[in-house]
């Protein structure tokens, strides 16, 4: 779990472009969006696709997002539990 | 019409950003592709927001930013923008994605920020400013779009300060895709200080940010009257080109006698330059010349960059050496004249004179 998390948040800094942040810098727990991290619904869509092309995992119903994309944490545990 | 320059900001291949210096400190790129110094984005961006941003709109906004303060004001009562290319990085981007992914897992950012609006857009979300916003998009003709709106608003009585901007930037695959139509020089390496003496085809590439607030009030600060504009497209001859200058300068009651310093659009390219030197060594052989291409490269709104550097010589009434051809011969620098062409195809004149 641990190495999938530190892979995830290479591929959000990336994907998002959070040149400020560094891996140690995002809170495994913390939330992404509004406080935490601090994203928006753009991003959440960029979220959706990275799932999709990085792991083969789409989000079926919208309103599981919520939970999906609680925190890193719970984005990685979503990853694990449907990688094809 | 014709408007005061009022305050001006240029991000550029040169140090020309917030600066009180005026091109003697200069940047030679000796290659292909100059491309623009950048500024610190910080004291004008929001991180959060700017991540989302390519840098042509990033330069826009700086530069917007500086041209507000210059000209001391906070809110124009207009925008409008001229740019060929619009947001080219973020149009290639997710054009590559669509290609490589096989039109899936397309990303939104890209996609939102690639329209040629994207800037001026953006710079009135900044602002938070409601008013007319246009972007003209007419290849070597966009940015002499802009200002001639923001001349005709002017003159209407719409507004008291619009802001004109122009805007292009260089990517590696358009430079690619030109290079193979012959834009730009075949020679290994061009020392671009020294491009006015180069016989070969091609020119060098160039982008920039340049943004002008125009206003119907005179001001202690303003740099020049801009009295007109006219543009030519595909000339017939050198016949055609001189009657339309003068129908220009007859509207100021001027003649070519009256021009004290011409800023020509030399760009290297032996195919185009005789023009400018039909004009330089015929009608205006009694004029200053200079050129502005071997600082800024070639991109469809370089004007804006020739605008920038004649306001600045009025005002100043300094012309420096770098952009010098020949002797200076004006004592006094009262009516400038800026003719510049697009490959041959888009051909523009500005006027300025003196506050």
């Amino acid at each position: 779990m641990d190495a999938l998390i530190d892979q995830l948040k290479g591929e959000i800094i990336e994907q998002l472009n959070l040149e400020d942040l560094k891996k140690e810098d995002i809170d495994n727990e913390a939330p992404l969006f509004g406080e935490g991290l601090g994203l928006d619904s753009i991003d959440a869509l960029e979220l959706i696709v990275l799932l999709e092309k990085n792991y083969g995992i789409k989000v079926a119903n919208p309103a599981d997002g919520k939970k999906i994309f609680q925190s890193i944490r719970t984005m990685a545990e979503f990853i694990e539990a449907n990688k094809k | 019409m014709e408007a005061y320059i009022k305050g001006i900001g240029i991000v550029s291949p040169q140090n020309t950003f917030d600066t009180p210096d005026f091109l003697t400190e200069l940047v030679e790129h000796n290659s292909k592709t100059l491309r623009c110094i950048e500024p610190s984005y910080k004291e004008f961006l929001n991180p959060i927001l700017s991540r989302r941003m390519a840098r042509i709109i990033k330069m826009s906004i700086a530069a917007s930013s500086v041209c507000f303060k210059d000209a001391k004001i906070d809110m124009p009562d207009a925008i409008m923008t001229g740019t060929a290319l619009g947001c080219l990085e973020d149009t290639e981007k997710f054009l590559v994605a669509i290609i490589e992914n096989d039109e899936q897992f397309l990303t939104p950012t890209s996609f939102i920020q690639s329209t040629h609006n994207t800037v001026s857009a953006q710079i009135a979300l900044q602002l938070k400013c409601m008013n007319y916003n246009f972007t003209y998009v007419h290849k070597g003709f966009s940015f002499e779009s802009a200002v001639l709106d923001g001349l005709m608003t002017l003159a209407e009585g719409d507004a008291k300060n619009v802001l004109v901007g122009g805007h292009d930037e260089i990517s590696e695959k358009y430079y690619r895709v030109c290079d193979r139509i012959g834009y730009w020089k075949k020679e290994e390496q061009v020392l671009t200080m020294d491009l006015i003496n180069m016989e070969s085809d091609g020119s060098i590439a160039g982008e920039g940010a340049s943004f002008f607030v125009f206003s119907n009030e005179k001001t202690e600060n303003c740099y020049a009257v801009l009295c007109g504009i006219k543009t030519i497209y595909k000339p017939e001859s050198n016949a055609e080109i001189e009657t339309k200058i003068n129908e220009l300068l007859h509207t100021k009651g001027l003649t070519t006698n009256d021009i004290d310093l011409v800023v020509y659009g030399i760009n290297g390219d032996a195919r185009f330059d005789k023009t400018y030197n039909n004009l330089k060594e015929g009608i205006f052989k009694n004029s200053t010349a200079t050129y502005f291409k071997h600082l800024c490269g070639e991109y469809q709104t370089s004007a804006s960059f020739a605008l920038w550097m004649a306001a600045n010589i009025i005002k100043r009434q300094t012309v420096p050496n770098a952009v010098l051809i020949g002797e200076n011969k004006s004592k006094v620098i009262k009516n400038v004249l800026i003719y510049n062409t697009f490959l041959n195809t888009d051909h523009s004149v500005f006027l300025l004179s003196q506050c």
